[in-house]
């Protein structure tokens, strides 16, 4: 045996091991992308480098064997220099998306394409309980939410955009008809946590600390919880039975809910912080923006979202028969749209340019004009006019568009002198809303007079209170935002929780360049939007627009995904190496090695733009298979893995024994399962044995949800028995 | 009488073969014309050597088929100022006498085509005496002494690599001759075996003596057809005199030659790579260890050597370990050959005891710049190696202290700039050599030297910003140090060191987008003086894109949107009226 000491830890090693095998036997890790027992050490990645005191050059652990007293840092500047500066330049010509661009551009980062997929394969059930590790509301957020993933859906390059947020209300449906879904809840931690603001980042945040064994409390100052979503989101688009039903799930986790209890009246956040171990302020902006145009002071100027609480609360104000509504987002549209309900006659939606910049849905603004609101853009009011102290008409800035400005939207200006004057009998002023400040007076606020919160840790001026949603940093938001914040908020706690600090900062993603995209080879198919109700019937009444996708519906437009994130992405092990450095590829960014391609046969599939040349297939094929199928083709930078001949694999002498793709580090090379949608999903694998020929023979299973997924040789009986994969899984 | 003319790929490229003819043609004896391989004074090429019956020579240079009539009266009257015109200067002849000859001593003299002059000049006598007088330890122990290193460029000691191969256990063993010389600017392995190929074949059966190899394998690229062809005949005459096969010199010692071409793969001249692709996989270099003394070729222990290196050995055994040893400095000892080329007046190849000086070479025995501009800086060692600028040029050719500047020994190559050549772009050129020969293998070679070549694409046009000189330090000391081989390890030297004695011109890319050489097209213009200009439309008539308007006896004036910065224009002016800014 060889004594030596790895960071510090002496160890003993067989003679003639390697230093990497000294290490793991040891539970030191050191990355690796080429190195497999399987096959001879290759030496291409460079990551397992090590330092070893007195020799000046680096180590690949992989094939330096130990020696007598040698003293080895596995962890060193140089050697995380080294490995670092390997990642980024990997990562630089490593040309494939991790997850698909609707999941990054998800605030919660949920994952679109894994439940749309799961749709289009009808697993209605794994879809579900996929959207809800990120949404604890999906039928509400589905119905409401302004879909940041649909903006960034790449099949809009082809016709549209897939109808993501309309396919997670209809799962969620489908899980509310029957059976809902519960999540397990972990044993109990002991720590209580009071959340203030039952919105959706409250209750957010309270789900999945109660999942996670914590008890929680949400305080509320409303009679019912749902925050904005119920007291800002009109009856049509959010019917509140649906949003109850939704909340009463929550509920059933163990969250104790206290209504009608107010910060500031009924407690302070330093009393609840002294009977609880961490407190989450989610009070929302409750506080409708003024304009500051004279005149909003008048009787029948009202902002818009103590509008719309009035309406669902019961009590609506007096609106009259000529009503204008300044402001064009989604808040201007609920106005309008509730006015119309209310049997306003003339609704005007006054906006300072055209419906191009207008930040609102655009089914919204369509579905509101064909109900007969008026748009005036390019207009700005100058003056709310009243007569006794009540508003009676508006005098309009005609305006035209300019240079674009910092949001890229062209800036609007005043055309000198130009104006016009619409009678109305009440204004309503929907430009945003506000932090009301008094409530959280215990607390920073910055200089837009929101609560100062840490963005990565959630952190606020008091230690154990955290702070997310619509009352931090940048104010009001969309809830989606406010629920990405609770999701990494809730990680940030519950690690504070056992006395740690948690940085939630999203890691290292691979991406590709959008620009470099080629959609000519996809087939066009129109996307599905649900059915709504006629605008002469829906305009009288408070009943829900949509009605929602029927089941094949849904399907049929599920499976308009393009798929775009990777398979492999959770067992990804370039991925995982990547996430272990701090790695800016960026800074090398470059020519790509290889074009984006695509070859499939029946089981594997092909991607040489993923390829980081690790070798292991190549290798594995001819060391362990004796069959060399594939080989490495051209030189340096365009150095390729290609079957012979560049044949496709069917023509070669490849036997499909998968052990490439078993070894393949990365999304490269894929085994494609058993659903016809492709989705990437956390799969658990596992070894099992089936008998071929009288022989026993290990297989690797991967299964998600309870289904089978994949079956994949390995060992020499399965990889060189000839069944097909499907024969395979008949064995088990 | 013997008229003798330099035949090596130089020669022949220059016309050698055609004066041949030219010769054969007159009333020369055809018996008293034979070839020789190359002298290494490629700037006068062809060249005929006329020996006469005392074996004085008189060296004739840029012949031509032409000359052969003359040369023909000559032979036959005996008149030697018919010659005047062809006969060798006085100045250039320097060129050889200020050489040392050991490794290149028989090129340009033998015939190599044929045996019997290499034995006449008393060759084969130092593997006869290392086989019946010495053992293999003793032939070590003189290697040792004359303490030799690889003239591959690592100039590792040679007897250790032969020691280490000799204790490696095994019955089989090999010998390799690396002959993949690759570096852009570097010909000394070719003439070597072109023009001497029986002493290679001789210092290699020492080696394979010595570490008790049976089989001998020389690794030449396919790209050197004159050497592989010389090199099979040697093999042949060899054989046929009982000099390769079993029991040479009756002892029993055997051993038989192999030649391998190789597809050209710079990389191929990394010895774990060489053994790869002689084995018949892709040329990509093993992990080391095991070294190929444990485990090469086949697996066997093997011991590569480089042309050069054995070139060297039957010299040594002949003459003795001190004698090579006496040559030298403190570390370096011996002679090195190298191949001077570039802005220099007189390029071929130039032998000189380790100890001199650059100056030595390039002003001494180069003759210094054949342009009017100064000296700027040389590259050593080809794309592995760094640049020595003009204020080192007494630097002395010494491992270490050649090392100390940043740049290599090298195997030998020396390209020498003068003030026109811009290094940003010179160090362009080298990386875009390594990107493109780069095996594909470990990543910080194949993706680091692309990105780094795209940074001085980028720099070069005119594109860089402000801290890709920093970037490129830090990605060239992380290949450096995280790259399979030596290829990777040693490919941004020139970025380097040409960051280390000009980042001045780094910077005047970056920031000024000025060029100060003038040679990246994309950021200079060409303007006419027009105080200067004569009007003589030369320029015009030239301009490949009509981009020059004037009428004659007028200044002319270059359309600047028009121009393709060809550099015809300025080349083709008499009076210097064209300027590059």
């Amino acid at each position: 045996m060889i004594n030596l000491t790895i960071n510090g830890k002496a160890i003993t090693a067989p003679e003639g091991s390697t230093i990497l095998e000294a290490a793991r036997a040891n539970g030191i890790d050191i990355p690796t992308l080429c190195y497999d027992k399987a096959v001879e050490v290759y030496g291409a990645c460079g990551l397992c480098v090590v330092e070893a005191e007195g020799i000046p050059k680096l180590l690949r652990s992989c094939s330096a064997k130990v020696s007598e007293g040698m003293v080895v840092n596995t962890e060193s500047e140089r050697v995380v220099r080294s490995r670092k500066i390997a990642m980024e330049l990997l990562m630089s010509a490593h040309d494939g998306d991790c997850v698909a661009p609707c999941q990054l551009n998800c605030p919660a980062r949920t994952d679109c394409q894994g439940y749309v997929g799961l749709i289009a394969n009808g697993e209605y059930d794994a879809a579900i309980k996929l959207i809800k590790n990120k949404i604890s509301l999906p039928a509400s957020i589905g119905r409401v939410c302004p879909h940041p993933c649909e903006k960034a859906c790449r099949r809009q390059n082809v016709e549209e955009p897939i109808n993501i947020a309309q396919l997670k209300a209809f799962a969620a449906d489908m899980d509310l008809k029957a059976d809902s879904y519960m999540p397990d809840i972990q044993e109990p931690t002991g720590k209580k946590v009071a959340i203030i603001g039952g919105g959706p980042a409250g209750l957010t945040a309270a789900y999945y600390l109660t999942i996670m064994g914590h008890s929680v409390t949400v305080y509320d100052m409303m009679d019912k919880m749902g925050g904005m979503l119920r007291y800002g989101i009109p009856q049509y688009r959010l019917p509140k039975e649906v949003l109850d039903k939704e909340i009463s799930i929550i509920e059933k986790t163990g969250v104790k809910f206290v209504n009608n209890s107010k910060l500031g009246v009924d407690y302070t956040i330093e009393s609840l912080k002294a009977e609880n171990d961490a407190v989450i302020v989610a009070v929302g902006a409750w506080k409708s923006s003024s304009m500051r145009t004279p005149g909003e002071e008048l009787d029948g100027v009202y902002g818009g979202i103590d509008f719309l609480r009035g309406v669902i609360q019961g009590n609506a104000p007096e609106i009259g028969e000529k009503v204008a509504i300044c402001g064009g987002g989604n808040t201007a549209m609920d106005a309008c749209r509730t006015a119309v309900r209310l049997g306003a006659k003339e609704v005007y939606v006054v906006y300072r340019r055209t419906r191009a910049e207008m930040p609102a849905d655009k089914l919204e603004i369509d579905e509101a004009e064909e109900e007969g609101v008026i748009y005036k853009f390019l207009t700005n009011p100058l003056s709310f006019n009243g007569e006794d102290g009540k508003v009676k008409s508006i005098t309009l800035q005609i305006m035209e568009l300019g240079e674009p400005d910092a949001s890229g939207r062209r800036r609007p200006v005043p055309v000198e002198g130009k104006t016009e004057e619409i009678a109305v009998d009440s204004v309503i002023l929907a430009i945003g809303q506000k932090l009301v400040q008094g409530d959280v007076s215990e607390l920073e606020l910055n200089e837009r007079g929101n609560i100062v919160a840490d963005p990565d840790f959630f952190t606020t001026s008091i230690d154990g209170v955290f702070a997310i949603g619509d009352a931090t940093n940048r104010g009001a938001s969309i809830a989606i935002e406010a629920i990405g914040e609770a999701d990494r908020c809730v990680k940030a706690v519950d690690a504070y929780l056992n006395g740690q600090q948690l940085d939630t900062r999203v890691p290292y993603i691979s991406k590709r360049d959008e620009d470099t995209i080629d959609y000519s080879d996809r087939e066009k198919k129109d996307r599905i939007n649900p059915k709504v109700l006629p605008a002469d019937v829906r305009n009288k009444n408070f009943d829900e627009v949509s009605l929602g996708f029927t089941e094949d519906e849904a399907k049929a437009e599920a499976d308009r995904c393009l798929e775009c994130g990777c398979r492999e992405y959770y067992k990804c092990k370039l991925l995982n190496v990547a996430q272990r450095y701090d790695i800016c590829p960026e800074r090398f960014k470059g020519e790509m090695p290889q074009k984006y391609s695509h070859d499939e046969n029946a089981f594997i599939e092909r991607n040489t733009s993923k390829c980081i040349l690790c070798g292991l297939c190549v290798r594995s094929c001819r060391e362990v298979m004796k069959l060399s199928s594939i080989g490495l083709m051209g030189r340096g930078f365009k150095t390729d893995v290609s079957p012979a001949f560049s044949l496709p694999l069917d023509e070669t002498n490849c036997n499909n024994c998968g052990l490439c793709v078993q070894l393949c580090p990365t999304g490269s090379l894929t085994e494609k399962f058993n659903l016809p949608k492709q989705v990437p999903l956390d799969e658990q694998y596992s070894e099992e044995f089936v008998e071929i020929d009288g022989m026993k023979s290990s297989v690797i299973v991967s299964r998600y949800n309870g289904k089978v997924l994949r079956v994949i040789p390995n060992d020499e009986v399965s990889r060189n028995s000839g069944l097909s994969r499907e024969e395979l899984r008949k064995l088990l | 009488m013997r008229i003798v003319i330099g035949q090596g790929s130089c020669g022949i490229a220059a016309g050698a073969e055609k004066v041949r003819k030219a010769l054969l043609n007159t009333n020369i004896n055809k018996d008293d014309i034979s070839i020789t391989g190359c002298i290494g004074m490629c700037y006068l090429e062809p060249i005929v050597d006329i020996y006469d019956d005392n074996n004085k020579v008189t060296r004739l240079v840029q012949v031509s088929e032409n000359d052969a009539e003359t040369i023909a009266q000559f032979v036959e009257s005996g008149d030697k100022s018919l010659l005047d015109k062809l006969i060798v200067s006085d100045e250039d002849s320097e060129f050889l006498t200020k050489q040392t000859r050991i490794a290149l001593r028989n090129c340009g003299i033998l015939n190599p085509e044929k045996i019997d002059e290499y034995i006449g000049a008393g060759g084969y006598e130092a593997i006869k005496k290392a086989l019946t007088e010495m053992t293999p330890e003793e032939v070590i122990d003189v290697v040792k002494t004359s303490g030799i290193g690889g003239r591959g460029g690592a100039g590792f000691p040679t007897w250790f690599k032969w020691n280490a191969a000799r204790s490696s256990e095994g019955e089989e063993k090999y010998l390799i001759c690396n002959a993949d010389e690759g570096d852009p600017g570097a010909f000394m392995d070719r003439a070597v075996i072109e023009s001497d190929p029986h002493n290679l074949i001789e210092g290699m059966l020492i080696g394979a003596y010595a570490i008790g190899a049976k089989h001998a394998v020389v690794y030449v690229r396919a790209e050197y057809p004159l050497a592989i062809k010389r090199l099979k005949k040697a093999i042949e005459q060899a054989k046929e005199k009982g000099l390769i096969g079993n029991n040479i010199f009756g002892t029993d010692f055997s051993c038989d030659f192999m030649i391998k071409a190789g597809a050209g793969a710079f990389v191929c001249g990394e010895e774990t790579a060489l053994i790869e692709s002689l084995e018949g996989h892709r040329g990509m270099p093993r992990l080391k260890p095991p070294f190929p003394a444990q485990s090469g070729f086949w697996r066997k222990p093997s011991n590569i050597n480089n042309v050069e290196t054995f070139a060297n050995i039957a010299w040594i055994i002949n003459n003795g370990g001190e004698a090579f040893a006496a040559m030298g400095t403190e570390g370096s000892k011996g002679t090195k050959v190298f191949a001077v080329t570039g802005k220099v007046k007189r390029s071929g190849l130039v032998e000189i005891p380790m100890g001199k000086t650059l100056r030595d070479v390039i002003f001494d025995i180069g003759g210094g710049m054949k342009t009017d501009k100064d000296f700027k800086a040389v590259q050593m060692g080809g794309p592995s190696g760094g640049c020595i600028p003009a204020e080192l040029i007494d630097t002395v050719i010494d491992y270490k202290a050649l090392g100390a500047t940043g740049a290599i020994m090298g195997s030998g190559g020396m390209v020498v700039m003068d003030e026109s050549t811009c290094m940003v772009g010179m160090a362009k050129f080298f990386l875009d050599f390594t990107a493109k020969e780069s095996c594909g293998k470990c990543i910080h070679c194949r993706i680091g030297t692309k990105r780094m070549l795209e940074m001085l694409e980028r720099i070069t046009k005119g594109e860089g910003k402000e801290g890709d000189i920093e970037l490129l330090e830090e990605l060239c000391y992380s290949i450096k140090d995280g790259a399979l081989c030596g290829l990777g390890q040693t490919a941004p030297n020139p970025v380097l060191t040409t960051i280390k004695y000009f980042r001045d011109e780094y910077e005047a890319h970056i920031k000024d987008k000025k060029c100060p050489a003038g040679e990246c097209s994309d950021l200079i213009e060409y303007k006419i003086d027009a105080d200067k200009c004569k009007g003589c439309t030369l320029c015009a008539r030239n301009c490949p894109v009509n981009a020059i308007s004037g009428t004659v006896k007028n200044p002319h004036v270059i359309d600047t949107d028009k121009c393709i910065k060809c550099g015809k224009c300025y080349t083709v002016c008499k009076f210097g009226a064209v300027v590059k800014e």
